[in-house]
């Protein structure tokens, strides 16, 4: 188990849950959870998050939304985040890295693919930051 | 213009046929446009009892297709509630079984058996049926005692496990169709509001809604499949990270 601290972000409670699940399958058991962005933007404020996992289509703030504001402040400008959201066009996966996401899951997802998609945002990250 | 409006011409144009007879001076323009103005407003009360039919059948669509969602939602928690217990009590099976407190249970009923077969063997004076229950016990117990007793057990133990996470995550499908659902639902919202408006001034510039943000139609992808659709998204992310995109 690792003691990193993911943001879970998505309004269905059930994908949540899903995705809460399968981190602590895959070793990832420390999460925090909100509905939509502006949820997510207070949660980051009060705890040391140390990774995102995001939807995108979501009332109050949208997942989009919520990355471009997380990525205008310099203390989270390399903050991992990674979409996972049911939009598969090129045109989203396009919008999405303009956006600034470091990578991007189309649903369904596999606990195991979920772990490979972190270990590499990681990876990358850790050599961005030697 | 509105139905009030159309009725107004009509009786216009009927008032200037009747005029136009009387003075001898029937012009043909005349009888097209009153037989027009007619069939225009038959066409327009054909139309408004549709759309007065529609107005009251789409909210109630639209508030059958909400309960299904919720129904839905509510049918994945539950499923996710039984699951979550399920893991828990065979963490604490496998926990119980890794520990080895069933293999010492176990090696003292083995070791009680090896007696009680050894007894039988010499109490029957080494009848040839007896000792081959004997040698096959035997050959049971070494085994036993090479594959471990627990081995297979915690396997299928963590392979229950396994299928449950594989159930959890199938639920992904109740995420997935509730949000064409809930599109679906925005442009039905969309129409009925369309349709509201043109029963309240047909023809009138009618001011033009926008639909709900969070529920915009979902785009066609490009690609149709899960896989062909991942291998996509992971191409244009390798793009990104060569710096071509």
């Amino acid at each position: 188990m690792t003691s990193m601290k993911i943001l879970i972000v998505d309004d269905s409670i059930t994908i949540r849950r899903i995705i809460s699940t399968a981190l602590k399958t895959v070793g990832y058991s420390e999460t925090v959870e909100a509905a939509n962005g502006k949820e997510a933007l207070a949660k980051l404020e009060n705890g040391n998050v140390d990774f995102i996992i995001t939807d995108w289509n979501m009332p109050e703030m949208n997942g989009l939304d919520f990355i471009k504001e997380v990525r205008s402040k310099p203390m989270y400008s390399s903050l991992p985040i990674l979409m996972v959201t049911t939009r598969g066009t090129e045109h989203d996966v396009i919008e999405a890295l303009q956006a600034k996401v470091n990578s991007y899951i189309v649903k369904p997802f596999t606990p195991q693919e979920l772990k490979e998609k972190i270990e590499g945002i990681l990876k990358t990250v850790q050599v961005n930051t030697l | 213009m509105k139905q009030q409006d159309l009725d107004n011409i009509l009786r216009k144009v009927a008032d200037l046929q009747v005029f136009c007879e009387y003075g001898q001076r029937t012009l043909p323009i005349l009888d097209e446009i009153s037989s027009f103005m007619r069939q225009i407003s038959s066409a327009v009360e054909d139309l408004n009892a549709v759309i007065e039919v529609a107005i009251v059948n789409i909210p109630k669509a639209a508030g059958q297709l909400d309960r299904v969602t919720q129904a839905t939602t509510q049918a994945s928690h539950d499923i996710l509630n039984i699951l979550d217990r399920m893991v828990g009590t065979l963490d604490e099976v496998v926990t119980v079984v890794s520990s080895g407190m069933m293999e010492k249970d176990l090696n003292d009923a083995t070791t009680k058996m090896s007696g009680v077969v050894k007894m039988l063997v010499e109490k029957s004076g080494w009848d040839e049926d007896i000792v081959r229950l004997a040698e096959t016990w035997e050959s049971h117990l070494q085994h036993l005692r090479m594959t471990g007793p627990t081995n297979n057990l915690e396997r299928l133990l963590k392979d229950l496990q396994t299928d449950c996470t594989e159930i959890m995550m199938a639920l992904q499908l109740e995420d997935i169709t509730q949000q064409h659902i809930g599109a679906v639902m925005g442009t039905i919202d969309g129409v009925a509001e369309g349709l509201r408006k043109l029963t309240v001034g047909f023809f009138e510039t009618a001011e033009t809604r926008e639909l709900p943000v969070s529920t915009p139609l979902p785009l066609d992808p490009e690609l149709v499949g899960e896989r062909e659709r991942k291998k996509m998204v992971e191409a244009l992310l390798e793009k990104a990270r060569t710096g071509e995109l």
